[in-house]
């Protein structure tokens, strides 16, 4: 579950509840939503710099 | 009797951000490709419909500040995801339909600079499925 945090989603504070199709990966990497607690949060995109066999 | 809409207070949201003060035009395609199926006999060509291959297309004010059309956009290139219009910001009806693409495909922000104007982007979301909500 997800909590709205701008007003361009809906109310802040509100639980975010997605449509199918949204896309919840952009959602929170600009800070529109924020996992409710107890969730796990999102993967963080890392860039794998470790060599390729 | 002709009949005209100003769209004065439209809403759009893209991937459930809502981007109307931020957006300037919208036009949407939604289009059954027409498949042949002329046959032998046939004195005129014979259409038949396809998949549907549906678009929208956005005209946004480019700002970067936070929470608005960068910040929307640069993490759905690439992807897929949703876009709504109606054509008020009262609730959703028969004379106020909900409309939505969903899982249509984001393949370029195209931000255009110029001098003395204020950065847009035109930006065009492709394929999806259409459907319009009235209640």
């Amino acid at each position: 579950m997800y909590l709205i945090v701008n007003p361009r989603i809906g109310t802040p504070g509100d639980p975010f509840e997605p449509a199918e199709g949204i896309n919840i990966d952009a959602l929170l990497a600009a800070g529109f939503i924020v996992p409710a607690e107890g969730q796990p949060r999102a993967k963080q995109k890392t860039k794998n710099t470790s060599s390729q066999e | 009797m002709a009949t005209a809409t100003l769209l004065s207070n439209p809403v759009v949201t893209v991937n459930a951000v809502d981007l109307s003060d931020q957006c300037r035009s919208l036009s949407v395609s939604v289009k059954a490709t027409a498949l042949d199926a002329t046959a032998f006999g046939d004195t005129s060509t014979k259409r038949v419909a396809g998949l549907f291959d549906n678009s929208v297309t956005l005209e946004l004010y480019f700002s970067y500040a936070s929470n608005e059309t960068y910040a929307t956009l640069q993490g759905l290139v690439g992807l897929t995801t949703n876009v709504t219009w109606k054509p008020a910001s009262g609730a959703t009806s028969a004379t106020n339909p909900l409309a939505t693409l969903t899982g249509c495909y984001l393949e370029e922000l195209p931000p255009v600079f110029t001098v003395g104007e204020l950065v847009t982007v035109s930006v065009t979301f492709l394929g999806g499925v259409y459907s319009v909500a009235t209640s």
